[in-house]
């Protein structure tokens, strides 16, 4: 009887705790209804870390949240987690996952590599240049009801760079080309907004189990990101 | 002609959305008069972006620097954004004489020196300090004590801006004039430069047992308790509902170490802010890096004993009494 319960055994999402918006992260997945029990684990130490099934690394200070896991020892356990379970990086998480960085800190910044792009911090400027703007999005529960996107100092995808042997990229959301940001025309725009060519649209894409978006799902009172992460990338993830 | 600060706007005030919001129902604010990127599909400055800037900081440390090669120092040492001014406030006090907004220049540099978000003070009431440091783009204001106050009567009406305002408070009542105002962040104020932590304690310890108050309250006696703390009604009323402010809510005025910063987590505070604290001490790059990982472990005392050790010289501290030099700065604004 006992082993027949213990079959689906719980569901241990971590939220990396060292600095940002993790509370934030922890109330939206609290709201998620799953088939399987989900217990949140705020993460801030190696043992922690272990005890997870997948992570969310919240919006923050990117150097800020670096710094405190190589202080903390997380660094290395974070990269080898990223090779075996499933990440959802928001703006902050989202620098941290990629395996470059433009106009990064001066002499560098720290990255778990765990995602095939490359990013832009800051990438519409200064918080003057913070917005919110609503955003189709792919694979959501009501499809045909946007969601809410908030960008802050958000970072920007500048190049996708997979090799054979990596997962594909798949775009789930971008926005109109006309919001990029002015001071950059590195791909000529088409008349049609949505040109397939320019990363820079893209503001949340999978690879393999991992996610990533650049605006903040957390800040909304819209949980549809937070199932998404879990019945997308969590669940096939976690043998019962 | 326009003048953002004194635009009729009349639009209704937004109610800011929480953080740590136990009910977890954040409101996004209503779109605030602000151009549009493409005609109508995107907005800038919204009450949600600028609220939303603040949560990002949240768990971090917001250090004083005066220069570029200070502000780097911060960077490497975890800082999740500085805070730019020609003096800080230890300075100030033994200095005296009237203190200003940063020359632009400096702010400018310190802004192309990091990537972390840049703030810089403006004196209360003083809305055109205040346009200045929006034109050249900075990415948080502080309408703060610690510089000469402009105005004795008049705080800056900060709906009209793009940019994000933090601003400081003694107790709830005061807390909620200044959201009420559209400042997007509260800190307490402590009493800047003397390295002294009473005041920061005094102030969170008023705005939590004064939270706690309301947070029991039927309608009515939230009614009279509005009066009481010279309070808008529905922002306190929210605030008894989600039983914190509702915006995110950091330490200021007279933090010094790791200790401090982890005394002042503990309190209920959401982040901190260390003036004088760091570049007044022996080592200043190395308190800075354990007063950030205090910060984040607060609640863990054997890691803070850790990080807590050799760290040089504290900054001097000083009485808080009737002689004490440069006077009482929290006392400035209502």
């Amino acid at each position: 009887m006992q082993q027949e319960e213990d079959s689906q055994k719980d569901v241990r999402i971590g939220i990396l705790a060292l600095q940002g918006a993790f509370a934030e992260h922890q109330i939206m997945l609290r709201k998620v209804t799953s088939k399987r029990k989900i217990v949140i684990v705020l993460v801030r130490t190696q043992d922690e870390l272990e005890t997870c099934d997948a992570l969310i690394i919240p919006g923050g200070e990117s150097t800020t949240i670096a710094l405190l896991a190589r202080l903390a020892g997380l660094l290395e356990p974070l990269r080898d987690f990223s090779k075996k379970k499933p990440i959802w990086g928001t703006c902050a998480g989202a620098i941290l996952l990629a395996s470059g960085v433009e106009n990064a800190k001066k002499g560098g910044q720290e990255l778990l590599h765990g995602m095939s792009i490359t990013i832009e911090r800051n990438g519409w400027g200064s918080q003057v240049e913070s917005f919110e703007a609503p955003l189709e999005v792919e694979g959501l529960r009501e499809p045909e009801r946007p969601f809410h996107g908030i960008f802050i100092r958000a970072p920007v995808v500048i190049s996708t760079n997979t090799s054979p042997t990596d997962p594909p990229i798949v775009v789930i959301s971008r926005i109109s080309a006309s919001l990029l940001p002015t001071s950059q025309t590195v791909v000529p725009l088409d008349e049609d907004d949505t040109d397939p060519r320019d990363p820079r649209t893209v503001v949340a894409l999978r690879q393999g189990q991992h996610l990533l978006t650049t605006f903040h799902p957390e800040l909304t009172k819209d949980n549809r990101f937070h199932e998404y992460f879990v019945t997308e990338c969590v669940l096939p993830s976690v043998p019962p | 002609m326009t003048t953002p600060a004194h635009t009729p706007g009349g639009s209704p005030l937004p109610v800011p959305h929480g953080v740590g919001n136990p009910s977890g129902t954040p409101v996004v604010a209503p779109t605030r008069s602000a151009p549009h990127k493409d005609g109508g599909n995107s907005s800038l400055g919204t009450f949600g972006v600028k609220s939303g800037l603040a949560q990002m900081l949240k768990g971090g440390v917001i250090m004083d620097v005066v220069n570029a090669e200070q502000a780097r120092i911060a960077e490497e040492a975890g800082a999740c954004a500085v805070m730019a001014l020609e003096r800080v406030p230890a300075d100030i006090r033994a200095q005296g004489g009237v203190a200003r907004m940063s020359d632009p220049k400096m702010i400018k540099e310190i802004v192309d020196a990091v990537t972390i978000p840049v703030m810089a003070k403006v004196r209360i009431g003083h809305f055109v300090e205040a346009q200045i440091l929006q034109a050249i783009g900075i990415d948080y204001i502080d309408e703060s004590e610690v510089l000469t106050p402009a105005d004795d009567e008049h705080h800056i009406n900060k709906h009209a801006y793009k940019v994000p305002f933090v601003c400081g408070a003694r107790n709830l009542g005061e807390a909620l004039r200044r959201i009420s105002e559209g400042a997007a962040m509260i800190r307490t104020k402590g009493e800047a430069g003397t390295g002294n932590v009473v005041e920061a304690v005094r102030h969170q310890r008023a705005v939590m047992s004064e939270i706690r108050k309301a947070s029991v309250m039927s309608e009515e006696e939230l009614y009279a308790y509005a009066r009481d703390l010279q309070a808008p009604f529905h922002l306190l009323k929210e605030t008894a509902r989600l039983k914190r402010l509702p915006v995110v809510n950091f330490a200021a005025g007279g933090l010094a170490t790791p200790a401090d910063a982890a005394l002042m987590m503990q309190l209920g505070c959401d982040g901190v802010f260390v003036g004088s604290g760091i570049f007044k001490s022996g080592d200043a790059a190395k308190r800075a890096r354990a007063i950030v990982q205090a910060v984040t472990h607060y609640n863990n005392p054997k890691l803070l004993a850790e990080i807590s050790e050799d760290l040089g010289e504290a900054m001097v501290g000083l009485t808080i009494d009737d002689n004490l030099k440069g006077g009482r700065l929290a006392s400035r604004g209502w």
